[in-house]
């Protein structure tokens, strides 16, 4: 294999220094970044040096737009709110999806090509189109100006998409395992409890992982059910707090800042549960 | 994988103290301060020996400047020291918020008890839907009615009913900086509108940018379009197109869009116009970039707050009314403008009138003019103005002879988006002057019965 | 293989006598289904089917819908000039995304390939933007956008450029879909690269032997052997960009508001102006459904053409 390995390697030297490679790779790394790091810069600045000399770095660091937001009880409820309805989504969504991906997985009943077809019809419907009707549902039930109404819909929306990520999982699991569980006298829900679920694990988290990020950053359905400001999540608050305070580019970068760190450290804590997640359908077979 | 298990179990922590801290989301509606269930239930007349029950008033307004927002804070915990059984929940919020929010707040049935209102037709559909309070008879009595100056009280009035009181009634002029006009070698501020396009190429010409407009909000350039047609149409064109006896694709209306292109033409607004808002239009303002702007009694509040150093344009601001037009049938008195007042919502306490009372006395209404909050109209509290300019503009308004509300808020609703975007066209020169008149007038020919 | 034909005897007894089992598991299987399929017929399916019923009438929110208009709706929709600039700017999304974003991801992850060091080094920062929200993401690029150089840091660098002038950027017509454009790729294209990364993972590295023994170049590998084994991502990644492309919202609104002038509207903007703004809830429910519509067709038109069946179909 080390031969494979230099046979290759001497291949691309040849045809695209490994230097350029670098190069243009550290010029992306460098524009992800700019952004950010402007952000940040902002942040620490006053009102004023934000205004004159917005993108030198902050000398002397400022942390009173940091201070400021956090000691703004809004923002916490706002942090509150994103985290329990994330939690109440991501739990809602691995639960329904794995039942029902195990359903579509390993039993068998008539119909069940039409009902998988018509669960999976629900990628075709994106929430962005979906909105303006499914506002009028909620209201209907009356869970507008309810985090429920945002978590039963956040849910919805993402069932078709997990049903079909897990039930990919679940295929996978060998079938003798199956056998063997139900000639132990196992019934299908001791299989699926016991058995499936602990295997799925990796499949699980990366569902979890999906779903939260999704819940977490969702502007539109907050946005649409929600009036009360003691209920905003946080990307809502976000849009709010930027358009009342637009002018004051140093404290709206501290906000943004703060709240894209919850962001950011789940990233780096559940990267490659996100991207297995998100490879799940593009590694075919 | 173990990561994972520490980071989970991380944020069940947090959100079980989070949850622990605050309200539950499994409840309908967040818990408010515990004293709003009994409001809705006390009787609107209650014999005023009984013993005062705790009232909670939900205030919305949409002052964010920092000392405006400090001075109806005072005005709050005054009152509700003298009444402690009232609390008063102010919620402050961002022009367009605002906006934004009383659509959906109208659709939910739930109005705010006292909010911002810019009186007119707005006002009126509130009214038409039953979401407002009629407080004529509380003007009424022990002459409240009177402390008002009459023709502003009538902007919050529909069908000889009415259902709030300004506070605060001027007229949109130009506001400039007499230092850069200085540099630019104009001596005094233009009176024709020839005058005015020359002032411009001479600003061009110092390197100032002359004009600054928010093309984003869309309504500080309507005021553009709106005002050529005062001048050139006068009262009598308004009248006729709102009565529906003429149309909005009458000549003084087509004039207007065409006159507003030549200004266009001369390119004197800040780069990016059509993407900056009235904040950004106000921060040029105060920073002194821009030399002048088309804009409300409010101006000078906003440029200070914007600026750098909190001070806007302090005495190099000037003030001049809108040019009049060679030609134009209108008045150079005419005068359009607007004002700000608070309306009372349905649901509102008898103790939300009396508050609306106590912050239009006259005490009040001169604290507000010490800061430039209002141009005053209640009686005896003009002399409170410290700002000589905002004296003139006080003065201008009140001997006004056609005073013309602003169009977005003098018609439905529909019809006002309808003129902002038409004109908001008008500067991007993707629309015609004929063919901005027509889309208004398609409009209230839909809207105006 | 008696384990076999006992569990083939379990799994195919549908006309046998109802066994233990057989209630059990059609048990199983209800109460499986029963929270997804209820949750996707009351918040899925119901909605549309409503929007339907109340794509027909003149109404703004209050009260029963009484105003029965039939298919004016539609009319007024298809003839307006603004829904046309949405659709319009739609495709130039698609379109921008399948000729620039796609192709710029391919060939980052055929640079990275599978082996360059620091490879998941290059992966965590290039999917970092994924990971904001449209939100965050549209404040950091409006701040970047302003116009002014002294505030915006684009036309601050722009105008280091001797005789350049600054750039109106958002306040544009014209520049202002590029301008989100640029936004959409930074946001989007670590998404695309992840998936290429996945997509080359798989290529047995003893093709790609075979190739060079023969004599391939690299130019040829990719041609030959590369992106015809790369297809079925490929594929994938069109279907989310195209979807994805149509349903724009967050970014636009916050950073244009569908302006200046319409410039930007797009039709997830023209649905919330009009259903949410303006409260037009009948019109609104008009336009959710010309957008499923034009999804709908996208998504058969897709599987029509692609023929194979991928995970997408519901095999």
């Amino acid at each position: 294999m080390v031969t494979t390995y230099l046979h290759r390697s001497s291949i691309w030297r040849k045809n695209l220094p490994r230097f350029f490679q670098y190069l243009i790779l550290s010029l992306f790394v460098l524009i992800v970044f700019v952004p950010i790091v402007m952000l940040v810069f902002g942040a620490l600045k006053t009102r004023g040096e934000f205004m004159t000399r917005p993108y030198t770095p902050p000398i002397p660091p400022r942390w009173e737009n940091y201070a400021k937001i956090l000691g703004m009880p809004s923002f916490w409820i706002m942090l509150r709110n994103s985290l329990v309805v994330m939690l109440a989504t991501t739990t809602g969504v691995v639960f329904a999806c794995s039942l029902a991906a195990f359903v579509f997985a390993r039993m068998e009943f008539r119909g069940k090509g039409l009902a998988f077809n018509f669960l999976t019809l629900g990628l075709m419907f994106p929430l962005t189109i979906a909105i303006m009707p499914v506002y009028l549902v909620i209201r209907q039930i009356g869970l507008t100006n309810n985090l429920w109404g945002v978590i039963v819909v956040q849910i919805a929306f993402q069932l078709s998409g997990n049903i079909l990520i897990l039930r990919g999982f679940f295929m996978a699991i060998p079938v003798e395992l199956q056998d063997a569980a139900y000639i132990d006298g196992c019934s299908a829900f001791d299989f699926f409890w016991r058995i499936l679920l602990p295997l799925a694990r990796p499949a699980l988290s990366a569902v979890a992982a999906l779903a939260m990020v999704a819940s977490w950053n969702e502007l539109l359905v907050p946005l649409v059910m929600i009036d009360k400001d003691k209920l905003w999540t946080l990307p809502l608050g976000t849009m709010q707090f930027q358009g009342q305070y637009g002018q004051d580019l140093a404290l709206v970068a501290a906000f943004v800042t703060l709240s894209a760190v919850p962001a950011i450290i789940f990233y780096l804590f559940a990267e490659r549960q996100i991207v297995s997640g998100l490879t799940a359908g593009a590694l075919k077979g | 994988m173990r990561k994972s298990i520490l980071f989970l179990s991380l944020l069940v922590a947090l959100s079980l103290v989070l949850a622990a801290c605050g309200p539950t989301p499994a409840a309908p509606t967040v818990a408010p301060p515990p004293t709003e269930a009994p409001t809705k239930a006390a009787p609107p007349t209650e014999a005023p020996t009984k013993a005062p029950e705790k009232v909670t008033i939900t205030w919305w307004h949409i002052q964010t400047a920092e000392d405006q927002k400090a001075l109806w804070q005072k005005l709050a915990d005054d009152y509700m020291t003298a009444h402690p059984n009232v609390t008063i929940e102010i919620t402050v919020m961002e022009n367009e918020a605002f906006k934004a929010k009383m659509t959906t707040v109208m659709q939910s049935g739930n109005p705010p008890d006292l909010f911002q209102s810019w009186g007119g037709g707005v006002m009126n559909e509130y009214a038409k839907a039953g979401m407002l309070k009629d407080i004529t008879a509380d003007l009424d009595k022990d002459g409240w009615r009177d402390t008002f100056s009459p023709g502003a009280l009538g902007v919050y009035s529909f069908q000889e009913k009415n259902y709030g009181v300004p506070r605060d009634m001027g007229m949109v002029g130009f506001w400039y900086n007499k230092d850069l006009f200085a540099k630019a070698g104009i001596q005094e501020p233009p009176k024709t509108w020839t005058e005015l396009l020359d002032d411009v190429k001479k600003l061009k010409d110092a390197g100032i940018t002359p004009i600054a407009v928010g093309g984003k909000d869309k309504w500080p350039g309507a005021f553009w379009w709106e005002y050529l047609a005062v001048r050139i149409g006068g009262k009598a064109a308004f009248d006729a197109a709102y009565s529906r006896t003429g149309a909005f694709t009458d000549a003084p209306f087509v004039d207007a869009g065409k006159k507003l292109q030549e200004l266009v033409a001369l390119e004197p607004f800040q780069d990016g116009f059509l993407g900056a808002t009235w904040g950004d239009e106000a921060t040029l303002m105060g920073n002194s970039k821009a030399a002048m702007d088309l804009m409300g009694q409010w101006a000078p509040g906003t440029f200070a707050d914007n600026s750098v150093d909190k001070k806007g344009l302090g005495d190099k601001a000037g003030w001049f009314p809108f040019p009049t037009v060679e030609g134009g049938a209108g008045d150079p008195a005419d005068a359009l403008g607007g004002g700000n007042g608070f309306v009372v919502g349905k649901n509102a306490p008898p103790e939300a009138v009396d508050f609306l009372k106590f912050i239009s006395s006259v005490d009040s209404q001169r604290e507000q003019a010490k800061i430039g909050l209002s141009v005053p109209v209640v009686k005896g509290a003009e002399d409170a103005l410290t700002d000589p300019l905002l004296k003139i503009v006080q003065q201008g308004a009140a001997a006004a002879k056609y005073f013309q509300l602003y169009y977005d808020q003098a018609m439905p609703p529909a019809v006002g988006s309808v003129v902002n975007d038409s004109v908001q066209g008008l500067f991007a020169g993707t629309l015609t002057p004929e063919q901005a008149a027509q889309a208004v007038e398609d409009s209230a020919q839909q809207e105006i019965k | 293989m008696e384990t076999a034909s006992a569990s083939e005897d379990v799994l195919d007894s549908p006309r046998q006598t109802r066994s233990p089992r057989r209630v059990q598991d059609n048990l199983t299987i209800v109460l499986f289904l029963l929270p997804a399929l209820v949750l996707f017929l009351t918040f899925v399916v119901y909605p549309i089917l409503q929007s339907l019923y109340y794509s027909l009438f003149n109404w703004k929110g209050f009260g029963p819908a009484v105003d029965f208009v039939a298919l004016d709706n539609f009319k007024r929709i298809l003839t307006d000039r603004i829904f046309m600039k949405a659709v319009g700017n739609g495709l130039l999304i698609v379109v921008l995304s399948l000729t620039l974003q796609l192709p710029l991801s391919l060939a980052l992850a055929l640079m990275v390939g599978r082996d360059l060091p620091g490879r998941a080094f290059f992966r965590t920062i290039f999917f970092m933007p994924y990971v904001f929200s449209e939100v965050i993401t549209a404040i950091m690029w409006l701040i970047l956008y302003n116009p002014d150089p002294e505030r915006g840091f684009i036309n601050a660098v722009l105008i280091l450029i001797p005789g350049v002038k600054p750039q109106p950027w958002l306040g544009s017509p014209a520049q202002v879909m590029g301008c989100l454009f640029v936004v959409l790729t930074w946001k989007y294209f670590g998404l695309h690269m992840l998936l290429y990364m996945a997509g080359l993972q798989n290529i047995p590295q003893e093709i790609e032997e075979a190739a060079r023994i023969d004599g391939a170049n690299r130019g040829q590998l990719i041609r030959y052997i590369t992106l015809p084994l790369l297809s079925s991502t490929i594929r994938t990644s069109v279907y989310l960009s195209v979807l994805g492309s149509l349903q724009v919202f967050a970014l636009v609104w916050i950073m244009t508001l569908g302006g200046p002038v319409n410039a930007s509207e797009v039709m997830a903007t023209y649905m919330y102006r009009f259903g949410f703004v303006r409260f037009w809830l009948g019109y609104g429910s008009a336009v959710a459904i010309v957008m499923l519509l034009i999804s709908l067709a996208f998504s058969l038109t897709y599987q029509r053409l692609v023929r194979q069946p991928d995970y997408l179909s519901g095999i």
